[in-house]
């Protein structure tokens, strides 16, 4: 349809190109051309900068390093490290990031239904609702750390609420002990999700503002009530964006500056901090492989019924 | 907020269900909570000595006072660098580094999601990849890198680090993923060149994105100390943040610095602030304007 288009209309093109045989191919080729110019500064910076550091960082944690006047000293020491960290001793991993690890597990499908809840409340319409999108779109300049780190300090990041409801003591009687914990933890620290969240509840509003409001008309005429409309038609339509926020949800909780694992990783000791981090790496890795595993499934249950 | 509350109007309040009515009346206590640490962090900044020790901490100031903003002051002016100069780095590097990031994100961003071309599949991989890394590792190569480029001590030092933001990348390429490609064909027909399309057409409709990222960019580089620590030899190139930090690190246990680092922290959060007002309508602007729906 596009070919025919052009062909009617070639007083349009306004660019200097030929209509000669095949032009319509390397029209396509020079776009393509074109697209890959506007990566190169990016592309660039990202090998000088992050790439190649990071590879740096990987033949470095094969390695004993010395930071001399000189320069840098390394000798081989091939996978003693590693070794050292998964299987001798588990202090500088484990003991980290099993209770780490369950929070998160607790913790982000929280973020992500929270954040969705309050972005479908912020898209309804009501007179204020401008306030209240500022309000909730703050938690994104404490993500700076700073702030919320000084709260959790102060200890005004949990909700005494909670505890004087007998909440805990519940929780400990009908689940394990390792799971009691880091969810009393997370209903404790509710106010801390809500700080987490507002990047997330940014995606999920401009992502609501993807669906077009005519499919919402056509649900109401059909008589839909508001709760079927929401799993038949918001939630469908959300499912990229709720893949987004779960993967940046995931690298900003595994990321965060005082975050365990990542506040043992520094540049004394660079060998083992190198190990550490590459290890680290290798289970956010795998986090976000089961995110993309799960979207991909869903998106392939979801296309046949689509249509 | 009780006058937004007050605001809403009758008919959309009367078009909701009551489970709607009960979630909107937890928005407003939950945005209570949401408002905590700013109005903390101001409170905290003007208490005067006697209340920064008060166990429990108090949260509001009940007796205002400068005595911390004098005693920033005086600090602030028996550094050799007069505090303007960290200032001046920090504000242009941070308004530089917002635009760089975001335009060069974006330029990635779009070709990534818009053109099959040949390896986009390996750049979109190594940026979920590098999403993953804690900023810690690549520190000792880093330097490495900038001091064979020769760039130590220089301005260029403290941006290019800044540029290679990988989650810029990713949150811009998952919105281009969702402008119909029908949209950006009928530019093209019209005969719009690719940056045309990219400047006129993908970006407007993306600006939830790109001012987000410009959000990030921003905080990112306004409280840099990293590059300032590692990069910077002269202290007449180092960072507002970093020469705050300086402050308070080295009397970290010291009682008596306690009232400066409280105004410390409310002047490195006060441009967020802005930068965030001031771009948070442009995230509210929405596809609405942009001839998607």
């Amino acid at each position: 349809m596009n070919t025919e288009h052009s062909r009617l209309e070639p007083a349009k093109r306004t660019r200097r190109r030929l209509p000669l045989l095949g032009w319509r191919k390397n029209d396509a080729v020079l776009r393509k051309v074109e697209g890959s110019l506007f990566i190169a500064p990016w592309v660039v910076g990202f090998l000088v900068f992050v790439a190649f550091p990071l590879v740096y960082s990987l033949y470095m944690s094969f390695n004993q390093v010395r930071i001399t006047v000189t320069g840098v000293q390394t000798s081989w020491v091939g996978v003693q490290y590693y070794r050292e960290i998964l299987l001798a001793d588990g202090g500088l991993l484990y003991d980290d990031l099993f209770p780490f690890l369950r929070e998160a597990l607790v913790m982000i499908p929280i973020i992500i239904v929270f954040s969705l809840m309050i972005a479908i409340l912020l898209n309804l319409r009501f007179a204020g609702r401008a306030a209240f999108r500022v309000i909730f779109f703050l938690p994104v300049i404490f993500a700076s750390g700073q702030i919320i780190g000084e709260f959790i300090a102060q200890g005004e990041g949990s909700l005494n609420v909670i505890a004087s409801l007998g909440m805990d003591d519940r929780l400990a009687r009908y689940l394990p002990d390792a799971w009691a914990g880091p969810i009393g933890k997370v209903i404790g620290s509710f106010v801390l999700v809500l700080w987490y969240s507002g990047v997330q509840i940014l995606i999920f509003l401009a992502g609501r503002q993807t669906i077009s409001g005519s499919v919402y008309e056509a649900a109401r005429i059909d008589g839909a009530d508001p709760w079927s409309t929401f799993w038949k038609i918001t939630l469908p339509g959300m499912a990229p964006f709720i893949f987004l926020n779960v993967i940046y949800t995931i690298v900003d909780l595994f990321t965060y500056p005082s975050n365990p694992i990542i506040s043992k990783v520094t540049t004394e000791n660079y060998g083992v901090s190198s190990a550490l981090a590459w290890i680290y790496f290798g289970i956010v890795l795998l986090f976000i492989a089961l995110a993309f595993a799960i979207y991909a499934r869903t998106i392939k249950s979801m296309s046949p019924r689509g249509h | 907020m009780l006058r937004a509350l007050g605001r809403f109007g009758p008919a959309g309040w009367r078009r909701m269900d009551g489970f709607q009515k009960l979630l909107l009346l937890s928005l407003v206590l939950l945005s209570v909570f949401m408002l905590l640490p700013v109005v903390y962090i101001f409170n905290h900044a003007f208490k005067p000595y006697h209340e920064l020790f008060v166990y429990p901490p108090t949260f509001f100031v009940r007796e205002p006072s400068l005595q911390n903003v004098n005693e920033l002051a005086s600090v602030a002016s028996r550094s050799t660098v007069p505090m303007v100069r960290y200032l001046f780095n920090s504000v242009f590097v941070s308004a530089l580094a917002v635009a760089l990031v975001t335009g060069v994100s974006a330029l990635c961003a779009y070709p990534l999601s818009k053109h099959r071309f040949p390896g986009a599949g390996i750049v979109f991989a190594a940026i979920l990849l590098t999403l993953m890394f804690a900023p810690e590792v690549v520190q000792i190569p880093r330097y490495l890198v900038v001091s064979e480029l020769g760039i130590m001590n220089t301005y260029f030092a403290h941006l290019f680090p800044l540029m290679a933001m990988p989650i810029g990348v990713f949150l811009l390429k998952q919105f281009v993923d969702q402008i119909p490609d029908s949209l950006l064909e009928a530019a093209r027909i019209d005969g719009a060149s690719e940056f045309v399309v990219f400047a006129r057409i993908a970006l407007p409709v993306c600006m939830p994105a790109v001012a987000t990222v410009a959000i990030l960019a921003f905080q990112n580089a306004w409280g840099n100390v990293e590059t300032s620590a590692l990069f910077m030899l002269d202290d007449e190139m180092k960072s507002f943040a970093f020469f705050l930090s300086t402050l308070t690190n080295n009397l970290a246990n010291n009682v008596a610095m306690q009232g400066a680092a409280a105004v410390a922290s409310l002047i490195m959060f006060v441009p967020n602030l802005v930068v965030f007002v001031v771009l948070q309508s442009k995230v509210i602007a929405t596809m609405a304007h942009s001839g998607i729906k």
